[in-house]
């Protein structure tokens, strides 16, 4: 099918394009990569009246280290996250996580603030940032505010923006030498949606005991979640054997999975127990081995 | 899919009956409800507009409140049909008092056809259970208004 | 047209100027406006690659893009391969290597190849697996496609 009719705006300004957004409300979606919105304009499951094409908007295109930070400005093509050296040294499981979306086409449009806008608890993107506690700048007629992932992510498809709102920037906390990281994801090809998905951060202090645990998990409840009672159980203790099993139990316990063609609840949750041991594996490898 | 769970009212079994039969209560606790014309007594004519972002349809139907024993049981039929797709479904609604509370037990099927069922599979479940979830919300919110 | 937008776009070195609707997606514009029926439509939502262009150098689903956005683009279609009636190394190889069968996923796969060999010129057949694996083909297995990029990679080394 071919989409239904819209009005069409290429603003090149900020200001601009939230200008349109007070003006039409509800009726205004604002177009970035169009890699999840114009599928669902094609079935006409999605037919907003007004398009806010936001691909000429001047200086959100962007990847800097700012402190302990890198900021990334929202229109930044995943492909070029993907491809960024400072990235992969500095955030590398961010790097790890964004190779797993699609494919390349795909990739070299869709952009950083689209997918965490558009939401899908199964993303690759907002899953890690869920792992990072990264924050998301959101800009609107009244100003600029700063959100955290729990805060942004509200349930399926849905982020805390206002109708009047465009995200500008996602910050992602450099990670200190020797952290540990993780990015696992199961699905029934390369490239489809993730079954489930597991982003890992650990960090490990001069005895080799746990100081920093953060485990995401997308594709098993509305939105991407934090494992907290997984995290807790490893805080403070050597990290081995069945400690790790049991968060890996503790996270599945956290998880409330749907069922659908590809998998049953009951596979996901079990798989979420499964990834998660794999994926602590995985970062107290790199935590150890320095890669 | 199958649904089924429960919710538990603080509000005496009478109330919540006619909260949950009632067409004026059920306009307002029904998500996207925009209005229930009657036709026969229990058959309604509905326009719902549902949707979840920029996902959001029109769906034009028909709500059966069928066999009631009130105020213990009855059964809910819907269904809907607009351009992003079709949704049909009944349960068996059952409320228990205890108390000054009433819990109400539900357990049905729900069908969900057509594009947004291609698209929004994987989510479907979920969705289905939130706007579940809004329905009860209303219900409750509405039962605090009348006291 | 109503709304329509005037739009200027180079598509295999030539430049086109037309007017477009802005819902136009550019695989339409490609196929109808400008007759260029190399590019097929295989979903029309972003997943059997079929109908993969190039665009300013890089590959994009022109299922997924309006026309309007093309303004001031250089496009390449599996049209723009072939060079004073000669075969791209890449189409000789999918000849020589039975890389296509009915032919529908072919021009997806041609540019996604294109594209692919001038950044990985010497690629493991792994790496060609994962290349392709963003076009769908229901016809071959994919043995005789990675075949095919392969070869194609051989002959462009020389």
């Amino acid at each position: 099918m071919k989409p239904s009719v819209f009005k069409y705006f290429d603003p090149t300004s900020v200001d601009e394009a939230i200008g349109l957004l007070q003006r039409y409300g509800e009726d205004a979606k604002i177009l970035a990569g169009g890699q999840s919105l114009v599928p669902m304009m094609n079935f006409r499951v999605a037919r907003p009246k007004v398009l806010v094409d936001i691909n000429k908007v001047q200086g959100l295109s962007y990847i800097r280290e700012e402190g302990e930070e890198i900021a990334i400005g929202a229109l930044t093509r995943e492909r070029e996250v993907e491809r960024s050296t400072l990235v992969r040294e500095k955030c590398p499981i961010l790097s790890e996580a964004v190779s797993h979306i699609g494919h390349l086409p795909v990739r070299t449009r869709g952009t950083i603030g689209g997918s965490l806008v558009h939401a899908d608890p199964s993303a690759e993107i907002p899953t890690v940032i869920c792992a990072l506690g990264g924050s998301m700048k959101a800009v609107g007629p009244s100003g600029e505010r700063s959100l955290g992932p729990e805060e942004f992510f509200l349930t399926y498809l849905t982020s805390a923006l206002g109708p009047d709102e465009i995200l500008t920037e996602v910050r992602v906390p450099v990670l200190p030498p020797g952290t540990g990281w993780s990015f696992l994801e199961l699905s029934r090809r390369h490239g489809d949606f993730a079954i489930v998905a597991v982003a890992s951060i650990v960090g490990l202090d001069g005895d080799g005991r746990c100081n920093r645990a953060a485990i995401a998990l997308g594709g098993v409840a509305p939105t991407p979640i934090r494992a907290r009672e997984a995290e807790e159980a490893l805080l403070g203790r050597a990290l081995e054997g069945a400690l790790l099993e049991e968060a890996g139990r503790l996270a599945a316990e956290a998880t409330e999975p749907e069922s659908d063609y590809h998998a049953s609840a009951d596979y996901r949750r079990d798989m979420a127990r499964v990834f998660v041991r794999r994926g602590l594996e995985e970062a107290i490898e790199r935590a150890k081995g320095g890669r | 899919m199958k649904i089924e769970g429960k919710h538990v009212f603080k509000a005496p079994v009478q109330k919540v009956w006619e909260h949950l039969t009632d067409p004026r209560h059920l306009e307002k606790a029904l998500p996207g409800c925009e209005r229930l014309d009657e036709k026969e007594p229990g058959k309604y004519d509905a326009t719902l507009k549902i949707g979840i972002a920029a996902i959001k349809g029109t769906y034009q139907g028909k709500v059966e409140v069928a066999d009631p024993h009130p105020p213990k049981r009855y059964r809910l039929r819907g269904e809907g049909s607009g351009s992003p797709g079709f949704v049909k479904g009944e349960a068996l609604i059952e409320l228990s008092e205890q108390g000054d509370r009433t819990t109400v037990n539900y357990e049905g099927e729900m069908q969900v056809g057509g594009l947004i069922a291609g698209i929004g599979q994987r989510m479907m479940g979920g969705i289905a259970k939130m706007m579940l979830g809004q329905f009860f919300k209303n219900i409750e919110k509405d039962l605090g208004r009348t006291g | 047209m109503a709304d329509g937008r005037r739009i200027k776009v180079k598509v295999n070195g030539v430049l086109y100027e037309r007017e477009v609707e802005p819902r136009r997606l550019l695989v339409d514009f490609l196929r109808e406006d400008l007759e260029l029926l190399g590019t097929h439509i295989g979903c029309e939502h972003g997943i059997c690659g079929a109908c993969t262009v190039i665009f300013n150098g890089q590959p994009v689903r022109s299922c997924l893009m309006f026309a309007v956005q093309a303004d001031g683009a250089e496009i390449m279609t599996v049209e723009g391969l072939a060079r004073d009636g000669k075969l791209h190394p890449i189409q000789e190889a999918f000849q020589e290597n039975h890389g296509l069968q009915c032919g529908f996923c072919t021009p997806g796969m041609l540019m996604t190849a294109y594209h692919f060999l001038q950044e990985n010129p010497d690629p493991t057949e792994e790496e060609v697996r994962v290349a392709v694996a963003g076009v769908l083909c229901r016809c071959t297995g994919y043995k005789q496609v990675v075949d095919s990029v392969m070869a194609a990679a051989a002959k462009m080394r020389g």
